[in-house]
């Protein structure tokens, strides 16, 4: 297991060099000017050499890179071009801690609905609640949120007229603000993860040793738990990991349109606003959130299959 | 356990007795669209519109525009003009005062404007809207760290030299670059002072919630009698759809500006709500040609282009009347804009002989528009293809560009013009009312925004002659009049539309007023200004 980890932490720093390389030289090589987009109409040549000087945008791209590097090797993402000079760390900083919020928000929701729903379809296999169950899930995995969002907009709506008040359409602070967006964000997960369930189940229900079990006597409940649970929830793992990533940063259409000043939203902004800076700060962000997460299942794997940990 | 109970209950009537404590207090809820946070609080950077209307609530110049969009006084009480028209003296108001209470003076104003130039700062707007004054050039360029044009007399009395004589100076000091910021304040906080906790205008910032508003309060120090609110919440939505589900369910007062109006598709469901406010935009939509490129140097194709342009169909079918049609390029309301000028009208029969004595055959002519992806864009510059191609029989290329690669590909236009686009459609709008941000600043031969090289020498000769004119106000118009009609005739720019400025603004809500610039509203008595009673 230490030796898992010790090769993570070791290929770590590798997967973020590449990660801010890439995203540096497809930025270098984008068409579009940063400070082009600042000055907008008030395009003036001589002031706009200054400010290219001023960003150090006029030095090769060599230089741009190293300096970048240099100055994330200390800690340092760098000045937004966008929000006059502010450093992108402090960006990140405000940004960082909704995203996760909503994220897990999501995340626990659709777990909490999304796993009973897979298994109560697997365990009514062949019945009519099965078949509603998976016409459900399909609906929610295959609804863009672009869909979803209108529709629950509307439906607010009408409460609104009906009662005089309703939960806010947009914005971020209270628990209420909270609803809407968790839902649009966790419909698709849900989906996903009843679906895993309802299968892993299926499969571990088949098992020989389930069968062994039932002819042993035992209660059903117990074999529920005990064996048929354990040994379904591996896969569920596998998926929740990367999940949680993309929960943080997967939100770009919903905060955007709910208004929630999260991470995703400000790497959207920046992207078309060629906030270089911004685009690179993220991205480092969401790759180390990935590396993370998946470290994070392989250990939970550990821990829940002890045959891994025989061969590890 | 009887102890906690005790507080818990003196806690929970404490929250019952605050939150009916704000009830008797009015808030407005302002929303802002297309941004997710505004750039920063210091005026010398802000950028776009969202900016400038935020600052425009937080500091104040020494002048300001009124209703009308005329100059009229601000911080500065009355202002003289040297019979040159070079110089000016300001003199400030008597006990004007900063939010902190402490006074606003001469010494002040040449802090600020020397910061909007100083290259330090970092900011482009107050070197191109501040570039009259004398010494910014030097200043702007590093010679110099001080601005030899702007001088304190004494404590209340501000001179500023120009380089030239010029009619919208003052409308040109009404924006952000030109407003007053406490040089006592930047110096005890010179990393946060842009948080701007001390201000110069009607309100004050007592918070930033940074990616979701801005909550001001009234400036006491401001020399106007403080507005009827005890509360202004900024709220940025970057969807203008979002903020219309927000004022829909009633948690917003005011949304909608100048570049992002209430959706199209909500138009008709609330044009007839006494909320509704529209008016005439000052931006004008337009495809410019590229006078440097063939076939677009020969005026005959400019023109041959311009009559097979239906723009009536246009606005008035395509975009269903949402704009207003006009072959002209100063928008309605622009001064200047009273007196006609002659366009090149819908005429398919001219526009191929036209073509034909520009010896050019439709056939074999392929033309590419270039075009940003936004809004109707995509749908506008699919009829004028449809159009080109219809009534002169030329094949016309469309080519879609993101919008940062849209401006960049402009600059390449503007410093290349060999290897720049050949024609190109987009938008033009003002931050001051001026026939010279219209003309001037865009079609005379090598400026900044000539993107298209459009080159004539009398309309040089007539926009330079008007642009220093500072009293003669009809004859200066007419100087512009007939420039306009030159650039019409000539195609400098083929004029399609005028935008409208569609906003909702709660009926309680009084003392706002909608306007054309691109920052939308004018408030222009803040004593007036009144929201809505708390639900």
């Amino acid at each position: 297991m230490f030796a898992l980890i010790l090769k993570r932490l070791i290929s770590l720093p590798f997967v973020i060099l590449a990660v801010t390389f890439l995203t540096f030289i497809v930025g270098y090589f984008a068409p579009g000017d940063p400070i082009l987009n600042l000055m907008g109409n008030q395009r003036d040549q001589a002031i706009y050499e200054r400010l290219r000087t001023l960003y150090g945008l006029d030095l090769p791209w060599h230089e741009q890179y190293l300096r970048y590097v240099v100055g994330l090797l200390q800690g340092d993402f760098g000045l937004s071009y966008r929000f006059a000079q502010r450093p992108v760390i402090d960006l990140i900083r405000d940004g960082l801690p909704v995203s996760l919020l909503l994220g897990l928000n999501a995340l626990l929701f659709s777990l909490a609905l999304g796993v009973p729903l897979g298994v109560l379809a697997a365990l009514r296999h062949n019945t009519v609640i099965e078949r509603v169950i998976m016409a459900l899930i399909l609906a929610l995995y295959a609804v863009p949120s672009f869909v979803l969002i209108p529709l629950l907009q509307w439906l607010n709506y009408q409460v609104y007229l009906a009662r005089g008040s309703a939960l806010p359409a947009a914005g971020w602070g209270r628990p209420e603000h909270w609803i809407m967006p968790t839902i649009v964000l966790a419909a698709a997960s849900l989906g996903y993860i009843a679906r895993i369930t309802r299968a892993s189940m299926l499969e571990t229900l088949g098992q020989d040793y389930i069968r062994t079990a039932q002819s042993k006597g035992l209660r059903w409940s117990r074999i529920q738990w005990v064996h048929l649970f354990r040994n379904a929830i591996l896969p569920i793992l596998t998926v929740v990991g990367p999940a949680i990533a993309f929960l943080v940063t997967g939100a770009f259409v919903i905060e955007t349109l709910f208004s929630i000043p999260g991470i995703g939203f400000l790497s959207v902004e920046a992207i078309s606003q060629r906030d270089y800076p911004v685009i690179q700060g993220t991205t480092v962000i969401l790759a180390l959130a990935v590396v993370v997460m998946s470290l994070i299942t392989d250990l939970l794997y550990v821990v829940f299959d002890p045959r891994i940990r025989v061969n590890a | 356990m009887r102890r906690t109970l005790a507080i818990l209950f003196i806690f929970l009537t404490s929250l019952f007795t605050l939150s009916a404590a704000a009830q008797d207090t009015t808030t407005l809820r302002w929303s802002i669209e297309g941004i997710s946070d505004v750039v920063s609080l210091d005026p010398a950077r802000a950028t776009d519109a969202q900016g400038f209307m935020v600052i425009g609530l937080l500091h104040a110049g020494l002048v300001r525009l009124n209703a009308d969009l005329l100059v009229e006084p601000d911080l500065a009480e009355s202002w003289t003009i040297s019979e040159d028209g070079l110089t000016y003296t300001f003199t400030l108001r008597e006990g004007a005062a900063f939010s902190d209470g402490t006074p606003i003076t001469s010494a002040d104003v040449v802090w600020s404007l020397t910061h909007a130039l100083d290259p330090n700062t970092g900011a482009w707007t107050g070197p191109y809207l501040l570039s009259n004054i004398a010494g910014s050039a030097e200043l702007v360029g590093g010679e110099t760290t001080e601005l030899s044009g702007v001088t304190a007399v004494d404590e209340r009395t501000v001179q500023i030299t120009v380089k030239q004589p010029s009619a919208y100076f003052l409308s040109q000091l009404t924006f952000g670059p030109s407003k007053i910021i406490s040089s006592a304040a930047v110096e005890a906080n010179p990393d946060s002072w842009d948080q701007a906790s001390v201000t110069s205008g009607a309100f004050s910032v007592q918070a930033w919630n940074r990616g979701q508003g801005l909550v001001l309060i009234p400036n006491p120090n401001y020399w106007q009698p403080a507005s009827q609110i005890s509360q202004l919440d900024i709220v940025f939505n970057q969807d203008s759809e979002t903020a219309y589900q927000l004022y829909r369910t009633g948690e917003l007062d005011i949304m909608g500006g100048a570049q992002n109006p209430i959706p199209s598709a909500r138009v008709p469901e609330v044009q007839d709500s006494p909320d509704f406010r529209s008016t005439n935009a000052f931006n004008v939509r337009y495809v410019a040609f590229n006078n440097e490129l063939a076939p677009f140097d020969d005026v005959r194709v400019r023109q041959a282009f311009a009559h097979a342009t239906d723009r009536e169909t246009l606005a008035n079918i395509v975009l269903a009347g949402t704009v207003v049609p006009t072959d002209r390029i100063l928008p309605p309301g622009i001064p200047g804009s009273e007196v006609d000028v002659e366009g090149l009208a819908f005429d398919p029969e001219q526009a191929q002989a036209l073509l034909a004595e520009a010896g050019v055959d439709p056939v074999s002519l392929e033309i590419t528009l270039t075009y940003g992806v936004e809004g109707d864009n995509e749908r506008i510059v699919t009829v004028l293809q449809s159009m080109w191609q219809e009534n002169l029989g030329v094949t016309v290329n469309l080519e879609p560009l993101e919008l940062s690669t849209f401006s960049s590909r402009l600059n390449d236009t503007f410093n290349d013009p060999a290897n720049g686009l050949q024609a190109y459609f987009s938008v033009w709008g003002t931050i001051y009312p001026d026939p010279q941000y219209f003309l001037s600043q865009i079609l005379q031969t090598g400026v900044g925004n000539n993107n298209g090289h459009y080159s004539n020498a009398e309309f040089d000769a007539l926009t330079q002659e008007a642009d220093v004119i500072t009293d003669a106000v009809d004859q200066r118009l007419e100087l512009y009049n007939q420039a306009e009609q030159i650039a019409v005739t000539e195609v400098g720019w083929l004029t399609l539309f005028n935008g409208q400025v569609n906003v909702l603004v709660r009926d309680c809500v009084e003392g706002v007023d909608v306007t054309g610039l691109f920052s939308a509203y004018v408030v222009p008595d803040f004593s007036a200004l009144r929201g809505c009673p708390a639900a």
